[in-house]
Formats: C-alpha cells, structure tokens, sequence
C-alpha cells in the first residue's frame, strides 16, 4: 500500500519550516547503508534490466516496517526491521519463505483479509500469491486462492477492492515474450486482472487486458472522484507496436473497458516506467507523474470541472512549469539524457507540501544515455514549483537504481528512503532534516476483506491548510508500501483527519496532535492513539 | 504492372545474372534472402535506438546499401566498384584472385560488423537481436560450404566493412550526441522562425542543426539541389504566409477519416516506427522479397535507395537551416486559433522544406527508375502498427500520399511538401545516375 495526497494550493508554509529567503527546507538525509544490516544486490542478465523493486511493510505488528527486497537473477532477501525509535536504521536478515529467484518486485497486500499482510511477488516466471502467517513466515497460496502466476516476465501490479467484494481484483501487468530472441518487440505479454471468485474465498479464472502494452507500473486510482478506482497503465513503448499510454474503466460486474479518445483519453506514447499520484493544485482531482527516458510527465486534467460534473479522462503536461521534467543529470559531468524509474510523492520536510522522488539509472550500458544518473529529491515550494535538492539532502546516489520505499522505518516523523539498485547495493538513508515541520502518522483497520482500506482517501486540516491521501495498492517501479500513512503539518499543534472509506462518504472527523501515530477504526468513533517502543 | 512484367534494373542494363569471379555459386543461392533478413534487423533497430532520427536513419542505410553492394561487386565483372563516384570513397580492398569466396558469407559479414558499427549504441534488446541474427543468418550463409571459402569471405567481409565503416567516419554524422539536440542553439526570436514546439525540455533547441553541411554520398553537396524561399512571413490575412497557415486550418479542422489514416499511415515517427527513410526501406524489402531477389539487385536496390535518401535528407536539412521557418502550429496558435491542435506530434526543427517530402520524392524516383512508371504495389509496412496497408498505383502516387499527409498531420504547410517532392526528384537523380554495371 502507497499513499498519494492532495495538498491544498492555499496551504502557507510556517515561518520555521520556510528557509529565510522564502524557500522550503533543505531536507537532510544521512547514508546508513554501511551499518543498516541490508546487503542486497538486484542483478542478473537481459531479463532483469527493468524490476529491482521492494516491498515494505509490517509482519510481525512492532509498527516498523519490515523490508522485501527483489533480487533479480539470485533469491530475494527479507529483513526484519530492528530500528529503534528515532535510532539509526537497523535491518535483520530473516527467512521468511519470500525468497525467491527471478523476482523482479513485489507488493504488500493482505488478500485474505485476516489482518496479517499477504504478498505478491512479481517474477520472470511464475508469480507468488504469499499467504502471511504470522511472524514474517509466508507460504505460497497460488493453488488455495486460485491466484494464476502465469509464466511471464511480470513488471507491474495494482490492486483494488470493487465494491461488495471481500477480496481483492488483482491487476498483473506483463512485459515482452522473453523466449523472442529475433523479434522481441511487438510481443508483449497480455496482461490479467484476476477478480474474485463468486460466493468464496480466492480468485476466479483471469481475464486478459487486451490490448497489452507492457506496462512498467500499474495503479488503480480514483482519478475523477467517482468513489470507484480505475486501473492506469504506464507502458514502455520500447516494446508495443500501435501502442499507448492506457487507463482501463473497472467496474463491477462488468468487463473491463478501455478509456478511448472518443471518451477524452488523450494519445500519449512514452517509455512509461513508474507512476504516481497527487492532487498538487487543489483542485479535488490528482494529477500523475509518469517516469520515461529523456523526459518526466506531470498530468493534470486539461479541463478540471468547476461545477461538480464527471471530468474527461484528457490530461496535459505540466512537467516543465513545475519543475520536475528531470530530464537529464542535474549534477556531475554526465549530462547525457536520464533514464527514470521509481517516483513517489511523500513530504520529506514535513512542511505539508508533498516532494517527489525519483529513482534514476541507466537501462544497461546504453551509452546514449547518462551512466551516472543521479536520483531526484524535488522538495515542493509554495509555489508549487519543485525544486532539485538530492546533492544538498545527501541522496543524489549514481547507482543504478530502480525501485524504492519511501517510508518512516524508525518511526520519528520523517520519511527515510530506501533505493533499490541494479549490479550494486541496496542503499539506506535515514531522515535527519532537523528544521522539519510536525507530522502525524495513521494506519486505517475496517471490518471485512478490505482491512486495510485500499481506495480509501485521508484528509487532514490543519489551520494552515488541507492535504488528502489516497491509499493505494501498485503504482511507482515494482516496489510497494503498506504502513503509517504519513502527513506533514508544518507548525500545527493538532490536525483534524477524516477518512472517505472505500465505497462511502466521508467519516466524522476526529482531532489528532500533532507528532502522534493513530489507528483509525471505522468501527471506532475515536482514534487510538499509537505509541512505538522505544 | 505485376511483379512478373517489371523490368530489370534500368539502370545499369545488364541482365540480372552476374558473373562472378572466384566466385561460388550455389543452386538455391540465398544470398538476397540473408540481406533481406538483415534488412529486416536494421528497420527494427533504427525503431528502437534512441538516436535515429531520420536524418540518422537515412546514414546508416546509405553505408549499409553500400557495404552490401560492395561485398557483390567486389567478386563481379558486371558490377562496378562505387569507389571514386561516392564522395570520399576511395579503392576499395580487392578479393584475392587466388582464393574462392560466397558473396552470401562476405554479404553477410559485412552487414553484421557494418549493423554492430551503426548500431552499438541500442539497447541490451537490440544487442540480444543483433547477436542472434548474427548467429542465425551466419549458419544460413555457411551452410555446405568448404571451409576454404567460408574462412576466405569472412576475413574479406571483415576487410571490407573496415574500409567503408572507416570512409562513414569523417562524413559529419558519425557522432550523434545527447539524441542529436544541441545543448545550446541560438533560437531566432525573430517572427517567421522556428520556434520551439513542444514542452518536451531537450526539444528546445532543434534536431541535428549541422546535419545539411555533412559530407554527401553522391550529390556534390547538401546545397546541390537548392530551393526558393518559403512565404515571407506577415500577418497580413491576404499574404500567402497567412494563407498557407489559413489552408493548413482548414484541412486540420475538417480532416476525413480518409486523412486521417493518411496522417496516421505516413506519421513514420521516431521511436515509434522505422522512420520515413526507413518506410521506403520496408517497402523495398517487401517487393524484393516478393520477387525472391538475388543478392545482386537486393544490394543495388537498397544502395541507390539508401544513398539518395541519405543525401536527400542532408539536402533537406540544408535547405530547412538556411530557412529557418516556422511552423504551423506556432502560426496558427498565434494567428489564427489559440486553441489548435495538429493531428500529429509536430517535429522539433525548421518546417521547410518537409523531411519526409524530400525523402520520400528521392525514394520514389530511385524505385520508378528501377522498377518503371505506373508500378502498383501494396504497402503492408505498418500492419503490425494496425495501421493495415495502403494500394498505391506507383512510386510517385505514395511520395505524394506521404507529402500531403504532413499537412492533413498540421505539421507543414503546403509549399515544404511540394517544394520537398522537387528537392527530393532532384537529389535522387545523383543515386540514380551512379554507374553500377560495366556495360554502360
């Protein structure tokens, strides 16, 4: 589970999160690769030049999010988080049952619904439902859930929970025909969208998504506030022929339906590579980042409307004016064009701005293309424009990365980053930015399937301005996050949150201080507080 | 006209058969079949590495018409050496006339270093493509052959494709950087100029401004064949500036499905297809193929192509940085309709003359002058692209399918597409003009 927010555009920035000349923090992150635990390389050949994803989520209820890392070629490996309170990031290999070969990323979901998260693995070859059992042991669940693994090259996943469902529908998003050795391109992979299966546990047989346009990253998103999630596809046009970017209409009972031109789907063909989602404007509809090569997209809605009606899915670019094409290296002496990967928005500097991250490396050897390709840390200023601070923050690596996790893995407050690269090292930053803002943390429980209310969106209100959250299964570079959902609120003491649960109107809201965690139980007409050990 | 009435090379005169000396030849000879397949990997890895841009494209298939040609007519009393008619070509290596040789193998080697030359730079797939074509079409080219000849062709084919690769290296496109956009460029900022189109940051400055004064391959320069101006620029809604942009408007905005698939048939884009020069590629492969060509008129069809479309786009490029003009969209947008959207993505350098008007009036005239007038074939290029496949009654009638679409696509006016058909006539009669047989 990730989450995406929705600033509001009227949100001021407090005198002490703001740098004196009117700019945002300097987020500050200290490299604890070295002593963090985690010794993890994704490598292998040609099949594993895109994946290199992570899984971060809690198994074993201490709050901290415990660690999945793909391995590519070699098995996969899993870590227990041990990290103290507000300490330096501390790992623990552990056998899980998650270690797999051929792995290219992986997300947390709990399919079952038991509150103890499930798995999926992506992988060249057959994908893994993994059943949690509890303590961070998973068994395969393929054949008891009826969950097809397929025997494909598997680079993008997105869940959703349709409406009435106890289950999860499973979206699998598949690349090339690996086997096509003379004419790979043209021979994507058809992706699946597996629903439930009627009146039990599991799943039924899967539908395939044709057209397929080997998608790198899939996400179900509430894009026109509908309260009903669709399925957007970022696919790499390297491979497809008469390809596109692709959004698909989900609906229950009903087969899937492709958005079209006639329907406002405007043609867009890029190397799509990641996606994520936010409403930076305010204006009560997302926009979406989309990593490629040489360029980044920001959509927006070409023609939001102002009078409450359903908007058309047409979207124009806004990466140039707010700051974020990232198209090439903004340090060092390798300016060749960037090669772009994961991307998350999460606020780093806690001043309720969200930032964006972008994971960066080159592809394999392509000399076209930079081969030290620093990451991005774009801090958002009030102005919403991004401005480029991964060398001042201390995150601008030149690996070859691929997928991350942007998550609070000490549980201070900050946001810490965890990067998966291709052919070097895992690396591991822990969140030192010592003039951020407040925060407040919350994780939702509801009864049914759906525990964890994937699809549902958080408002938090601060007298300072409003942010949202969508809280969402997929999305970014096969890498996934299942946790605290994290808020900035600059100098505010307390906020007042609300949820808008999957399917349903917006909840009561409650009051919560400032610097605190919460669970947030619709059974529940209060908040329970949440302490972490120390 | 059917395939089985078409004429024999035109050109050159001679009969198809060649004579070969120390040359093997094999009963079932597939010799044509092998650089066809070649043909074939190089229009899928122009699509598929980053710095093929036409004008790029229109290089490699130059050297690569070339080298193929060279490797047959290098063993050939019929076939003459282009050496000393190519600007800055030079003798050639000779085979040794002690030893027998395939042209299929020396074709073949010399296709597989010459792609691995052109196409270094794409990516780990099109590496994995190029090394098991290599390995596939190198067992179909040894195939029954003594060890003898096949030691003999390969270590030619590796003399040869160094002595062409090296003459491709001082021609001015040999190093295509940062995807063939300048880091920095002096945009006019003068009305009437190109400005920038899209919000895509490295397409601020345009594509491979330099690219019109690169060494030619058979016209004596990238001015040879010159163009009038282009409308001066006014706003004046009676000038012929404004109503080129009025025309473009008009068309755009009431276009038929028919234009449309026009537009979409011909947009040829980077990245996305084999580009314009590589469409004429793919339609010279089909009817090669069709005809079950030799290696000999496989290799001469794609030389003269390759070479006039090569020297067709420096031509072009030539022409397009000595104008510097605008185009459409950002008249348009100015004048006319804020609001305006072409149909197709607009290209990111100078309007006129149009690129693939240019390069496909060259393509055209090179095939009519091979295959003859009023030739009717089917192009079946894009059908993987769903694109389905265009009937054409002759060369002429698709150049000129492909100039107009550029205007049904908003993205050039009209005078670039038909001054680019007059450029594009004018610089193919140098390929056409190139002696080839020794009869004549």
């Amino acid at each position: 589970m990730r989450t995406f927010a929705i600033a509001s555009a009227t949100l001021l920035i407090s005198a002490r999160a703001a740098l004196a000349g009117g700019g945002p923090v300097v987020p500050s992150f200290v490299e604890e690769t070295k002593t963090s635990g985690i010794a993890s390389v994704y490598s292998g050949e040609w099949q594993y030049m895109v994946g290199g994803g992570a899984a971060a989520f809690d198994c074993n209820d201490d709050g901290f999010e415990d660690v999945l890392i793909a391995g590519g070629g070699k098995p996969a490996t899993f870590y227990l988080n041990k990290s103290t309170h507000g300490g330096a990031l501390k790992f623990e290999k552990h056998t899980s049952g998650l270690e797999f070969d051929a792995m290219t990323g992986a997300y947390p979901l709990d399919a079952d619904g038991d509150g103890i998260m499930d798995v999926v693995a992506l992988r060249v070859g057959e994908n893994m439902l993994m059943k949690g059992k509890g303590n961070c042991q998973f068994a395969r669940a393929n054949e008891d859930w009826g969950f097809a693994g397929g025997d494909g090259w598997s680079t993008a996943y997105a869940a959703t929970w349709e409406n009435g469902n106890d289950w999860p529908t499973i979206a699998i998003g598949n690349y090339i025909d690996r086997t096509e050795e003379l004419e790979p391109w043209g021979s994507c992979t058809p992706n699946v969208l597996q629903r439930p299966r009627d009146g039990g546990k599991g799943f039924a047989p899967p539908l395939e998504l044709k057209p397929s346009y080997c998608p790198l990253s899939m996400l179900f998103t509430d894009w026109n506030n509908s309260g009903t999630p669709d399925l957007r596809m970022a696919n790499d046009r390297e491979y497809y022929e008469g390809g596109q970017e692709q959004m698909w209409q989900v609906r229950p009972g009903q087969p899937p339906k492709l958005y079209r031109k006639e329907d406002g789907w405007a043609y867009l063909r890029i190397w799509g590579m990641g996606l994520a989602g936010y409403d930076l404007d305010g204006d009560g509809f997302q926009e979406y980042a989309i990593t490629s090569m040489a360029d980044n997209k920001l959509q927006t809605l070409k023609e939001p409307p102002k009078d409450g009606s359903a908007p058309k899915p047409t979207y124009k670019d806004v990466a140039w004016p707010r700051g974020v094409t990232a198209h090439r290296p903004f340090m060092g002496t390798d300016l060749k064009p960037s090669t772009a990967w994961h991307i998350d928005f999460q606020d780093v500097n806690n001043d309720g701005l969200a930032d964006l991250f972008i994971a960066k490396g080159n592809v394999s050897e392509m000399p076209d293309f930079a081969m030290k390709d620093p990451n991005n840390l774009l801090v958002q200023g009030k102005d919403g424009k991004f401005i480029e601070m991964a060398d001042k923050a201390g995150v601008a690596s030149t690996e070859t990365s691929r997928g991350a996790a942007l998550a609070d893995f000490n549980l201070d407050g900050l946001v810490d980053l965890l990067v998966v690269n291709r052919n070097a090292p895992t690396q591991v930053w822990r969140n030192v930015t010592p003039a951020a803002g407040n925060w407040i943390e919350v994780k939702l429980r509801q009864p049914g399937g759906n525990v964890n209310a994937i699809g549902a969106m958080v408002e938090v209100k601060t007298p300072t301005g409003r942010q949202t959250r969508e809280v969402v299964s997929g999305g970014g570079h096969v890498s996934g996050q299942s946790g605290w959902v994290h808020f900035g609120i600059g100098d505010a003491k307390q906020a007042e949150v609300r949820v808008r649960w999957p399917g349903e109107d917006w909840g009561k809201p409650m009051t919560l201080g400032a610097n605190r965690f919460a669970v947030l139980d619709k059974t529940k007409a209060e908040a329970e507080a949440w302490t972490p050990n120390p | 006209m059917s395939i089985t009435r078409r004429r024999a090379l035109q050109l050159g005169g001679a009969a198809a058969v060649l004579a070969f000396t120390g040359g093997i030849a094999r009963a079932g000879d597939n010799g044509g079949e092998i650089l066809r397949q070649w043909y074939k990997v190089v229009l899928m890895l122009v699509r598929h590495t980053a710095t093929y841009s036409p004008p790029v494209a229109s290089r490699a298939f130059a050297y690569l018409g070339v080298a193929a040609y060279q490797a047959v007519a290098s063993g050939s009393t019929s076939l003459v050496s282009l050496a000393g008619q190519l600007n800055g070509l030079k003798a050639l290596p000779p085979r040794d006339p002690s030893k027998r040789y395939s042209d299929a193998v020396i074709a073949h080697c010399v296709m597989a270093s010459a792609v691995k030359t052109f196409f270094g730079n794409t990516g780990p797939t099109g590496q994995r493509v190029m090394a098991a074509a290599e390995k596939k079409l190198k067992g179909d080219a040894l195939q029954g052959l003594p060890d003898g000849v096949i030691a003999a062709s390969l270590a030619y084919g590796e003399t040869l494709q160094a002595a062409i690769i090296g003459w491709s290296q001082d021609d001015g496109g040999a190093v295509i950087e940062n995807m063939g956009f300048p880091m920095d460029y002096p945009v006019s900022k003068e009305p009437g100029h190109w400005a920038p189109t899209s919000p895509i940051r490295m397409q601020q400055f345009p594509l491979l401004p330099k690219w019109g004064q690169n060494r030619t391959f058979a016209m004596p320069s990238g001015a040879s064949c010159g163009l009038p101006p282009p409308p001066l620029y006014s706003e004046d809604p009676n000038s012929d500036f404004v109503k080129q942009a009025k025309e473009v408007y008009d068309v755009t905005t009431h276009l038929t499905p028919e234009q449309i698939a026009i537009a979409r048939f011909w947009s040829d884009d980077p990245m996305l297809s084999f580009t314009p020069p590589g469409h004429w590629i793919a339609i010279a492969h089909d009817l090669l193929e069709q005809e079950n060509a030799g290696l000999d008129k496989s290799a001469e069809v794609m030389m003269r192509l390759g070479v006039a479309m090569a020297d067709g786009f420096i031509g072009c490029w030539n022409a397009k940085f000595r104008y510097d003009y605008v185009r459409p969209v950002t008249v348009i947008k100015k004048l006319i309709d804020a609001k305006w959207e072409p149909l197709l993505i607009t290209p990111p350098f100078p309007e006129y003359p149009s690129g693939h008007s240019t390069g496909s009036g060259a393509a055209a005239a090179v095939l009519t002058a091979i295959y003859g007038e009023n030739f009717a074939f089917t192009d079946r290029s894009h059908a993987r692209d769903g694109l389905g496949e265009r009937k054409f009654p002759s060369f002429a009638a698709a150049a000129e399918e492909a100039g107009i679409s550029r205007m049904y696509g908003g993205i050039h006016f009209r005078p670039a597409i038909e001054q680019g058909l007059v450029q594009g006539r004018c610089i193919a009669q140098f390929a056409i003009g190139l002696r080839t047989r020794s009869s004549t």
